[in-house]
């Protein structure tokens, strides 16, 4: 669809040199560093990245859900609001109504102690002041909605008594209790079987197409993000190094790390090859990075990538990536 | 203490397992008395043939671990044998028999988890001279194996002899871990998820390792992993798992382009398409695998199989042959099972994920 036909969208999440620095008495973590990203309604974006590139802690800021100690700064706009501007009683509606999270751990989103029915029923409760009796039935209508098999029974189930893969969906009803607009998801299926897993990408996305959702779904598997996403960003260091449309991405990267990631993911037909790898580890990131960060792996390293870090390059439109080696569009 | 030689010939296999079982008692009760059993290995039978790398793949909970403890004799088997190189282990000497000790020295593992396998307080030379000192080389022998070893997975030992665990990346940890087991010389490796941990970039360096440690020691692996991709990558033979038991045995390429179980069927079909163009619409299984306290009756995967019959809660199937050492237990593949399909096995649609454009 050509810009001009498509009416002007609102970004739903507006992220602008986003920086998050950890510092503590033993030492200081540049977490993030200076991310920039859109996500439009409706969008499913997918942070790519290896562990510690600073995923996580993006998409805790989306939230404001990062401890005090940590130095934001930057811009953070969530459906219209600025996030780094609410109050606690704010963030406490904020949270829930306008976004809501999912995690790897579901113990760690749901109460122990509380049966399954009862913590979506409070949550919708708490956020839109229902009766108990109509939160009660949101709660079963939201057990099937995330297709849990006798949601009837299992609405007095205590989360210990669920599979793992009940468990995550049990998870995924209470975030979607109050209907937000964009969902978090971090590393949601990345502890579950293979099998268990296509189940949870697929309820998602049907999930996220009902109710036209926005989600930012953080993974390190390229498989799941080609399962998922329409948008992919690659995080390395802190920062966005490469980002477009999940087919462009995965047919062919533009960013040597990207290249590498892709390179190095075990898949079908690769038996007796030797795979190719990167060679080394990301940075400690006790200081932020001033050249390109992944320069001490690279390949095609050269004089000008380490003068500064690359800007972004865009060859064609909706794709871009940071490296001296990427042409400007036209 | 070299490494040892081949007794029973290059055809004899290294490891022949035949009906393991290990049922762990569920405590519960008043009295803690036993309540029930997880029947976490039911009945397992396989060769490790040498120089191979044997891929183990399954669900969670259906029992890989527990087959890999069994394998290591870290625990005891509730019945079964295990033959190592034609010698009965745990049995006695005279009558032929390998001691623990002895099988421990040429079996080793490297598990998932690479921090809570390291001693904190060890330095990493310390950790890989450890087993060495305690089977009796002097301390000097032992600390310049230990140097060796590191240059082989790939740490300059000058940079790495002296830090402890908590000064390295995970990869590092794995292959301090890896290093550690290869320090007895053993011909027997047991790979509990030994990437599943680490990063893709890092997993491809770890990955290479391996093949190139395979190599240069003449190692015979048990590889263990829920990553399919993974598994094909490495193993010359793959065993499927389901609730405790074999449902499919045979060649890597067999397994994985002409698989026969309806449960391998779906395992395959469940790893993400790597195409956004050709995504999954349906998933190729429904639910969680059942409780192993509780197997269902017959085909344990009857509850989740697309095909089940009566027969499938009547009978356990027996193991079918479909040549070249594949094997797979499933009432289709045996004619006069009674199944409607019988010895039609490759005529039923693979339960496929339904794809769309
Ligand atoms: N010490 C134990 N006591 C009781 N039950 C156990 C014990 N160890 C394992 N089990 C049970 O035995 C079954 C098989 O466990 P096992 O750890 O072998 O599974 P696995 O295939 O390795 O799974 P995963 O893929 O999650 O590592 C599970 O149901 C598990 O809960
Ligand atoms: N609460 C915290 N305190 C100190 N450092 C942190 C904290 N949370 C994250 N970090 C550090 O920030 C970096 C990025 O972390 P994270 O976003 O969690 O990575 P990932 O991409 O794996 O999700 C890491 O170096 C991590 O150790
Ligand atoms: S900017 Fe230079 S060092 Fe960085 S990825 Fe590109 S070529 Fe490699
Ligand atoms: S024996 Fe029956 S239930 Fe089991 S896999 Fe074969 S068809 Fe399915
Ligand atoms: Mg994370
Ligand atoms: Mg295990």
């Amino acid at each position: 669809m050509s810009a001009v036909l498509k009416p002007a969208m609102t970004p739903l999440v507006k992220l602008r040199d986003l920086n998050v620095t950890f510092v503590t008495r033993d030492r200081t973590v540049h977490a993030v560093n200076g991310v920039d990203l859109d996500v439009m309604p409706g969008e499913v974006l997918c942070i790519l990245g290896e562990s510690g590139s600073g995923k996580s802690v993006t998409l805790r800021a989306l939230m404001k859900l990062l401890p005090k100690f940590a130095r934001i700064s930057g811009s953070i706009e969530v459906a219209g609001k600025d996030v780094t501007k609410m109050n606690e009683r704010q963030l406490a509606n904020f949270r829930g109504t306008d976004v809501a999270m999912i995690f790897q751990e579901p113990m760690t989103a749901l109460d122990p102690v509380f049966t399954v029915g009862r913590q979506i029923a409070e949550t919708v409760q708490r956020h839109e002041g229902a009766s108990r009796s109509a939160a009660n039935a949101r709660a079963l209508e939201l057990l099937e909605l995330v297709q849990i098999p006798s949601a009837k029974r299992r609405l007095d189930a205590y989360p210990h008594e669920l599979s793992g893969g009940l468990r995550q969906r049990a998870m995924i009803a209470v975030a979607l209790a109050c209907r937000p607009k964009l969902l978090l998801a971090d590393e949601p299926t990345t502890a579950l079987d293979a099998t268990v897993q296509i189940q949870v990408l697929l309820l998602l996305r049907e999930l996220q197409e009902r109710l036209d959702m926005g989600v930012i779904f953080v993974t390190h598997d390229l498989g799941v993000a080609g399962e998922i996403a329409d948008r992919v960003a690659v995080m390395y260091a802190g920062r966005v190094v490469e980002e477009g449309p999940v087919a462009g991405l995965m047919a062919g990267p533009l960013h040597p790390y990207a290249q590498g990631l892709l390179g190095a993911t075990v898949h079908a037909g690769m038996r007796g090859q030797r795979l190719t790898t990167i060679p080394g580890a990301p940075p400690t990131l006790d200081v932020a990075p001033t050249t390109c960060a992944f320069s001490p792996r690279c390949q095609f390293v050269r004089d000008e990538c380490l003068e500064r870090v690359p800007v972004l390059r865009s060859p064609e439109p909706g794709r871009q990536a940071r490296c001296v080696l990427v042409p400007y569009g036209a | 203490m070299e490494a040892i030689e081949d007794r029973g010939g290059p055809a004899q296999p290294l490891l022949a397992v035949k009906g393991l079982v290990k049922h762990f008692p569920l405590k519960g009760g008043l009295f803690g008395r036993t309540q029930a059993v997880v029947r976490a290995v039911d009945g397992l039978e396989f060769d490790v043939l040498k120089g191979e790398t044997l891929g183990i793949v399954g669900e969670s909970g259906c029992g890989k671990s527990t087959t890999a403890r069994l394998l290591m004799r870290l625990m005891d088997p509730n019945a079964g044998t295990m033959i190592f190189d034609g010698e009965g282990v745990g049995e006695n000497e005279q009558a032929g028999g390998l001691t623990l000790r002895d099988y421990r020295r040429q079996v080793q593992m490297v598990f998932q988890d690479s921090y809570a396998s390291l001693n904190p307080r060890l330095t990493i030379e310390e950790t890989i001279a450890f087993a060495p000192r305690i089977h009796g080389l002097s301390g000097e022998k032992a600390v310049t194996r230990a140097r060796e070893l590191l240059a082989a997975v790939g740490l300059a030992p000058a940079n790495f002899a002296l830090r402890y665990p908590h000064e390295l990346s995970g990869g590092q940890r794995q292959r301090i871990n890896i290093a550690r087991a290869l320090a007895l010389r053993p011909k027997l490796v047991i790979l509990d998820e030994p990437v599943s941990a680490l990063d893709k970039s890092v997993e491809a360096q770890v990955l290479n390792l391996l093949v190139d440690l395979k190599a240069e020691f003449g190692l015979t692996y048990v590889f263990i992993s829920h990553d399919l991709n993974v598994v094909q990558y490495i193993s010359d033979r793959v065993l499927v798992m389901y609730l405790g038991e074999v449902v499919e045995m045979g060649p890597v390429d067999a397994i994985y382009e002409r698989a026969g179980h309806p449960y391998t069927r779906a395992l395959l079909d469940s790893r993400p398409s790597m195409d956004p163009a050709f995504r999954r619409t349906k998933p190729p299984l429904t639910g969680d695998p059942p409780n192993p306290v509780n197997p269902p009756s017959g085909c344990r995967f009857r509850t989740r199989c697309p095909y089940a019959e009566a027969v499938c809660a009547e009978r356990k199937p027996l193991m079918a042959n479909l040549g070249d050492g594949h094997i797979v237990s499933c009432h289709m593949a045996s004619a006069g099972s009674g199944h409607s399909k019988a010895g039609r096995l490759y005529e039923v649609p693979p339960p496929r994920a339904e794809m769309v454009a």
